[in-house]
This record gives C-alpha cells, structure tokens and sequence, in this order.
C-alpha cells in the first residue's frame, strides 16, 4: 500500500489523506478546518464540485451530477494519487 | 413529424438524440443511450415520500404566535412555491414528452413530473393545517402582482416550446399565419425553443426555491414550523435531484454528447442562457425584498438572502461552465446546509435522523409537570 497521499488546496493548503482510511475530499478539507461547499454529501446535487488540478481520484459511490471535465465532486470521491484541487 | 403514441417505425434508441429525433415506441431499460437517467429514476423512486406521513399538527400553534411580517414570509414563500410546482407538476410532462426520444429520458421526465405533484400535495396538507379554509391563499396566486411577474418568466419558454411543437406537429414546418402573427416553424427554432426552455427550467430548480428553502429553513433553526421543515426539506431533496437532470441535459448537449446541432445552438445562445440565470437571480432579490417589505425575522434579513441567492448563482452557473458573475464565494447561511444534507446514509435508521423514520413522528415527551394540574 502507498504512502499518504498529498491533497494540495487552492495551492496554499497541503494535507494528508491516508489511503486506507477512503476518506472523501469533503472530509479531508472539513477534518483540516476549511469550509468546502456542500450539499447532499451523496453525489448527486454537485454542490461539492472542485477543480481536479492534478491527479487521480476513485469514486466511493456513483455519481449522478454531471462531472464536467476537469473538475470531481469531493463529496463521494477519495484520491488515488497525490491531487491539486481548487475551490 | 406529428406525435404517434406508439411510433411504428422501427428505430434504434440508442441512434436517437434526446428530442427531435422519432418518438419513443418500446419503453425499454435494457440498452440505454444516457444510463444517467435511469440512475436518476431509481434515486428519485428511493426518495418517495408522502406528504400525510408528515406530522405537521403543531405548526398551527407556531404559527400563531409568528409576528404579521413573520406570518406574511412564510405564506408568501408557501404561495410561490405552490406556484413553482403547479409548473413543475404539468409542464415537463406536456412540453417534452411529445418531443423526446430515448425512452429512459421520457420516463425520467414522468418521474421527475410526478414527483412535483406530490410536493403541490403537501402545501395543500400544509396550509389545510394552518387554516380551516385554506382558499383566499390559494386564490390569491393568481392575482397578486409579485407572484405575477414571476410566473410570467417562469412559463413563458414552456408556453413558447409547447406552441411551436403543436405548430410542427399539426402543420409542418413552414411560414404559419395564427391570429395575426407569422410564425417560422423549422426544426432548428424548435431547438432553440427547447434549448432556452431547458435553461429556464434549470434555473427554477437552481435558484428559484431557495429563497422560499431558506426562510423556512430559518424557522426551523428557531424550532418554529418543524413539521413544514420536514416537507420542505425532503421537497428540497427531490429538487436537487431534477436539478442534476437538467444541468445533465444541457451539458451533455454542450460538451457534444448527444445531438450536435444542440451544440451549436448552447453556444450560439450562451449569452441569453446566461441572461435567464441573471434575471432569475434579480427576481428572486425583488422576491427577498418583498417578503422582508413588512420587517426580517430572527435570522435573516433581504441582504443576506440575496448574498445566498449570489452565492447559489455562483455554484450553479459553473456547473454550467459560465464564470461565477458574483462576488459572493462563502456561503452567508451556513446552517442552511444541515437541512440539504442527503440523509440517505446506510446506518441503522434508529440510530440516526433519517427523515423516513422521523416523519409522521410527533414529540412523545412528557414530564411530570405537565400533569401537574390534573386531577380525578
């Protein structure tokens, strides 16, 4: 199993997410204190879209919005690599 | 191209555009052109609700002891959502169902219809509580002039879709003279007719009800209305839902995935796809100013509701691609997203708030203070 895995937010924050543990990107940003958008938390109302900088990610559970290029709704999805987002 | 209810041609949905190619003969899920669309019919199937499981009885109490301006909020935003939904209930059903093509999209749009008759439902459970005769209400959607000017934004690209579908379904495409007025029917205006339509119908689930979502909501955080909550947060739940449809739709024709003359059309009319979102969220500040005209209530005032309707503007035009017009990028009414949450987690549901289990539940609490002066 790799290592933690780097999530870099808005270019300023640096956290870890451990790949064992699934944590979705919503989770790391609120367990790290910053205010990620959201509403649903089950991926269908697209309110936790982010821009996927860089990187990989897997979705936990199917997601229903539209997930346009280059973006990844935090909500549902867990990094698979060390990922750049913006919000 | 008239309408055939059961087109005899043999056509291959999975070659047909999502409208304007043959009507839907076979409704048939085992091959699927957009399978997004099932997914969204089996989530909105797993949210039914009704609205009499709702025990709404105590909000009477509530009700009369909320101030005039308090009272003229909460009707006023009851009266605009009855109007939202007598939309919604009928207009996907008449304006795209004659037009549709691939039949998990046709059944989605049933569902997603059907789903907003149960929400008209509920405000008559709602307002049949509050009031022995509900009608002077009810009436009053019709005549009062705020609700008017919406109403006449929010059906005018149905009206004018369903109109020119009826024209090219009876006469053909042509030049058609009706009482006095030159139409041009050609399939590409139906297009652009169904384009814009989309887009104004994406703009009622994005914004539209929030402003109303948020009042009720601002109650609830004062423990007021909690019957009312409850409806209104599973209707919230199923817009999020019809929202997620419409956004699919018209980046699935944006991003040329399905037709690509609708392609052309969403770029060739981005700007007024644009302006209906912005006089959507201009409206719905009028709207905000309206219901505070009287005074605020605990919680919210005209400005931080039209901060919220900014910062949902925001959210909800990149998920179309537009920039976010809005300075507006932290959410003004944070408590707001406690009542979005979709609680269809997979816990055990007597541990958690499931909503499934909590409505129709009324509060059993009783101390022995409250049998105090009772006597045998």
């Amino acid at each position: 199993m790799a290592d933690s895995y780097k999530v870099t937010v808005n270019g300023q924050h640096q956290l870890t997410v451990e790949p064992s543990e699934q944590t979705t990107l919503l989770e790391v940003m609120e367990q790290a204190g910053l205010k990620p958008h959201y509403h649903c938390r089950n991926g269908f109302c697209g309110a936790c879209r982010v821009q996927l900088i860089q990187g990989e990610v897997s979705y936990l559970t199917d997601p229903l919005a539209f997930i346009r290029p280059g973006d990844c709704l935090a909500c549902c999805c867990t990094p698979i690599s060390d990922v750049e987002i913006k919000q | 191209m008239r309408y055939s209810t059961f087109n005899q041609n043999q056509v291959n949905p999975l070659h047909e555009p999502m409208f304007f190619g043959n009507p839907v003969n076979v409704a048939r899920y085992d091959q699927q052109k957009h399978a997004i669309f099932e997914k969204l019919i089996e989530k909105q199937i797993s949210f039914f609700w009704r609205p009499e499981e709702v025990d709404v009885s105590r909000d009477r109490v509530d009700f009369q002891g909320l101030t005039d301006s308090e009272k003229h909020i909460f009707i006023s935003n009851l009266k605009y959502q009855t109007l939202l939904d007598s939309v919604q209930g009928r207009s996907p059903n008449v304006a795209f169902l004659p037009i549709v093509s691939i039949p998990e999209l046709e059944t989605w749009i049933e569902t997603w219809s059907f789903f907003e008759t149960i929400h008209s439902r509920s405000y008559t459970h709602i307002l049949r509580n509050l009031f022995t005769d509900p009608s002077e209400v009810f009436e009053d959607i019709v005549i009062n002039t705020e609700i008017q000017k919406r109403a006449n934004d929010i059906s005018k690209y149905y009206d004018d879709l369903i109109f020119y579908t009826q024209l090219a379904q009876t006469l053909g495409e042509g030049e058609w003279e009706i009482d006095g007025v030159k139409h041009v029917v050609n399939l590409r205006e139906l297009k652009k007719r169904l384009f814009l339509c989309m887009n104004s119908v994406n703009a009622l689930e994005a914004i539209r009800f929030y402003v109303s979502f948020a009042c009720t909501f601002a109650f609830a955080e004062r423990d007021l209305m909690e019957g009312n909550s409850k409806i209104i947060r599973l209707i919230a739940r199923d817009e999020n839902l019809h929202l997620v449809s419409t956004q699919q739709i018209l980046n699935l024709w944006q991003y040329g995935k399905d037709d690509p003359e609708m392609q052309e059309i969403a770029e060739e009319l981005r700007d007024e796809a644009r302006n209906i979102f912005m006089s959507a969220v201009a409206q719905e500040k009028e709207w905000a100013h309206y219901l505070f005209r009287n005074g605020s209530m605990i919680g919210l005032n005209e400005e931080m509701l039209c901060q919220y309707v900014e910062y949902i503007a925001n959210m909800r035009m990149e998920a179309l691609g537009f920039d976010a017009p809005f300075e507006q990028r932290s959410n003004p009414l944070p408590w707001m997203n406690k009542y979005l949450v979709s609680d269809n987690v997979q816990v055990a549901p007597q541990e958690a708030e499931i909503t499934s289990y909590l409505v129709g539940q009324i509060d059993s609490e009783v101390s022995v203070a409250d049998l105090g002066d009772f006597e045998l």
